[in-house]
């Protein structure tokens, strides 16, 4: 392999920087452990801001879940949750947690320990809620949950200032009962601060997102799939700003100078949903076709301040009712008809040749709606979609061959497009 | 007259609105020798087998009557699936409740404030108006359609009644014309009074739950196996009509209060609340056993089963978990399971 090869494929340099970033979080839960300090379960999608405004260590199983696989535990964890009764169909995520709670795993294996409350919300998912009532049972701790009404295609204006009153109601509803825990009280200067970096922190990387526009693209899964991490886990904290800046800076160079994560860029790729954590090495494979993955509404999603209604002013002065509002029109539940125009647009931004769409046998709400979406992106706007189906923490649903002959004749179909 | 079709995963939708708004309030059920062949271009094969039944049968076209629909925040599916329906449908009307998951004041508020925007738009979509005077009429009937249900409920329980007979009974309510329905079910009060009991011999005493199980034909096969339906924990069942509203309040409120205070469905939080419903239904209708239903994908089951499970097992109540393919022909497959669950208890 050349030199030159080298300097292309690899990841951005800063990227290195996660591991001691994440370190950092990871340590932090063990000093609160050590400490007695408040930790607490919070789901994806939940304001893990607060949290770290009311001085809890905010731990996130599934990022602990995506440690698991990707350390290849995961299967043996699920395999644990199974013969507890929980169904070969529920979600990987929540078997590989519950798993790795019996087996007493340590954090590098993706174990979480027991935390001195629980929060989940409906924002995402079902399983959310069901997944921290099964667990806050098992280990005999409180556990909130916040309701987040559901918005679909013909939801209206006057809906929406109800839904968000409910969603503002129960975030204080949620102080009074960690003050009733913890005896941590809300701090509104502490909570506009933390504010301020977690919006710091999703603007860089909407910035970083918008150097992937270019050709060609400075950036891969390569860093977006790990750099997502701080995203879910630290929003809130400044060290992850600083590593999210050389990662900008980094990737600002590479497209000043024409540089790409690949040598050769031939196909821009969009890929829809989770990851397959336990098989990362399936997207580095990409590049033997010269394809590159240049958007992924998942780890753009996490960078949640995108709803032009949530400005800067309204995050730090009224920071409570602009989470009310980005929990109502976050990327990953967008009702289908914003869906489908999401994408449209999104592909002729980043100038992408083809969309992967993972249709993900564990996570239902991930993989609704995923036909029409794919039907509309195809016949109305001609962007071409393919499907695959395996899972993102579970192994055994995944067929490696069938799915790399499947992107295979994908990629056949794009070059011929291109030739046309 | 017209109706309007309601997709639900519980029986989360105040009837009483659509009926002062002059409609016949029709829920959606599912047709088990229906394959859902055009549902499936729209919904993964590994998302809840119930729901792309109903989806199948509404592309296939609904009844004339339906000038609109209800859909019913309930579980991922009814949520997400929603928005595939107005995909698919070309309905004016087509509203999505919040029935929230919470069950707190907050909740209620909440859901005040949403039963008044459906009132709303059903007003403005079809140009009525729905007065508290015809709400309370409205709750006034459902009331009495729900005395009338528990009290022949009760010959469950006296071996007057099959479960699959009083399971038909429940569904035609959910779709049928409400004067009917209370007419019907005047009548059957009445004959179920002279009915001797049949025999308890080789009769296993059963409290059924789980998904919502609309099949009565699957009751059938319940029972062929020697099980009686003694309760019930089910949609199509005492959770339709185990509380009352309160006739005496301001009716919307009172709508709301009913929906959020009567047995909680595996779908609400907190669902494991379900147990305690599930204890005071098995002591009290000395049961021999209880059987829980996931229909094949129903998340929200699947979620409660191990806890179910690990409960009665404290209980020392016989428990049968079984999951469900929707479709008749699966049900003679699990013949060996109910017939070994029916010799230990
Ligand atoms: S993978 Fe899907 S079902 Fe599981 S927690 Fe995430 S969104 Fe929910
Ligand atoms: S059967 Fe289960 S998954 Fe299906 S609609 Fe009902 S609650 Fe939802």
């Amino acid at each position: 392999m050349s030199k030159k090869k080298v300097e292309y494929r690899k990841m951005l340099n800063a990227t290195q920087g996660l591991k001691n970033v994440m370190g950092r979080h990871f340590l932090a839960i063990e000093q609160a452990y050590r400490d007695g300090k408040p930790t607490a379960w919070a789901t994806s999608g939940s304001p893990v801001e607060l949290l770290y405004a009311m001085d809890v260590q905010p731990i996130l199983p599934e990022n602990s879940a995506t440690i698991s696989a990707a350390q290849k535990y995961s299967k043996d964890f699920i395999e644990i949750a199974e013969a507890e009764g929980f169904s070969y169909d529920l979600c990987s995520y929540f078997k590989t947690n519950v798993g790795a709670v019996i087996s007493n795993a340590d954090l590098t294996k993706g174990g979480t320990g027991k935390p001195t409350f629980m929060l989940s919300t409906d924002v995402i998912c079902d399983t959310h809620v069901n997944w921290f009532e099964v667990q806050a049972e098992r280990l005999n701790v409180p556990h909130y949950t916040l309701d987040i009404p559901h918005v679909v295609s013909n939801t209206n204006n006057r809906q929406y200032d109800y839904f968000k009153k409910y969603i503002t109601e129960q975030l204080y509803d949620f102080f009074d009962f960690i003050q009733e825990i913890t005896g941590n009280e809300y701090n509104e200067e502490k909570a506009k601060a933390i504010s301020q970096n977690s919006w710091d922190l999703s603007m860089v990387w909407q910035d970083i997102y918008e150097l992937r526009k270019a050709i060609p693209c400075p950036i891969s899964t390569r860093d977006t799939f790990g750099g997502l991490f701080p995203l879910f886990t630290m929003p809130g904290l400044k060290e992850p700003i600083k590593l999210y800046k050389r990662m900008y800076r980094e990737a600002k160079t590479r497209v000043d100078n024409g540089i790409g994560a690949l040598e050769q860029e031939e196909f821009r790729l969009m890929f829809e949903g989770i990851p397959f954590w336990y098989n990362l090495k399936f997207f580095g494979m990409l590049e033997r076709w010269n394809s590159i993955i240049v958007y992924e509404p998942y780890t753009y999603a996490f960078s949640k301040y995108m709803n032009p209604k949530v400005t800067k002013e309204m995050v730090l002065s009224q920071p409570i009712e602009a989470m009310s509002e980005l929990m109502l029109s976050f990327w990953y539940i967008y009702d289908l008809k914003t869906r489908i125009k999401k994408f449209e647009e999104t592909v002729r931004e980043w100038k992408i040749d083809g969309v992967l769409l993972h249709e993900n046998l564990s996570c239902r709400p991930n993989s609704c709606g995923l036909y029409d979406l794919k039907r509309h992106l195809m016949d109305d706007y001609d962007i071409p979609c393919l499907l695959i189906s395996s899972d993102m923490n579970d192994p055994r649903k995944m067929n490696e061959t069938q799915v790399i002959n499947q992107i295979e004749s994908f990629i056949e179909i794009l070059r011929k497009r291109k030739k046309k | 007259m017209q109706k309007i079709g309601i997709f639900d995963s519980g029986v989360e939708t105040p009837e009483e609105i659509v009926m002062a708004a002059g409609f016949t309030p029709y829920r959606f059920f599912g047709d088990p020798t229906l394959q859902p062949d055009r549902a499936n271009e729209h919904i993964p094969p590994t998302h809840c087998i119930w729901t792309r039944n109903l989806l199948e049968q509404a592309i296939k076209g609904l009844d004339e009557n339906i000038v609109g629909i209800i859909g019913t925040h309930g579980c991922d599916r009814t949520n997400r699936e929603f928005d595939i329906w107005i995909e698919c449908l070309n309905l004016d009307f087509m509203f999505f409740l919040n029935s929230p998951r919470k069950r707190d004041n907050l909740a209620l508020n909440f859901f005040i404030n949403d039963l008044k925007e459906l009132i709303l738009r059903l007003e403005e979509g079809f140009n009525i108006e729905i007065t508290p005077g015809k709400l309370k009429d409205a709750i006034i009937t459902t009331n009495k359609i729900r005395k009338l249900l528990k009290e022949i409920s009760d010959y469950r329980k006296k071996l007057v009644l099959k479960g699959s007979e009083f399971h038909e009974l429940v569904k035609n309510a959910q779709y049928q014309d409400k004067n009917q329905v209370l007419k019907n079910l005047k009548k059957k009060s009445e004959e179920l009074k002279s009915i001797a009991p049949f025999s308890e011999k080789n009769i296993k005493r059963i409290l059924l739950t789980g998904s919502e199980i609309d099949d009565t034909e699957f009751i059938k096969y319940l029972e062929s196996l020697g099980f009686h339906i003694v309760i019930d924990d089910l949609g199509v069942g005492t959770k339709y009509f185990w509380n009352l509203v309160d006739e005496n309040s301001e009716p919307i409120e009172a709508l709301a209060k009913y929906h959020l205070t009567k047995p909680i469905n595996s779908i609400k939080y907190p669902s494991y609340e379900r147990f305690n419903v599930l204890q005071k239904l098995a002591e009290n209708y000395k049961v021999d056993g209880v059987i829980n239903i996931a229909q094949k994908f129903c998340e929200p089951v699947l979620y409660d089963h191990p806890y179910l499970n690990k409960k009665f097992k404290e209980l020392e109540i016989p428990y049968l978990f079984i999951e469900l393919t929707y479709n008749r022909e699966s049900y003679n497959q699990l013949s060996t399971r109910f017939s070994a669950f029916a010799e230990i208890i």
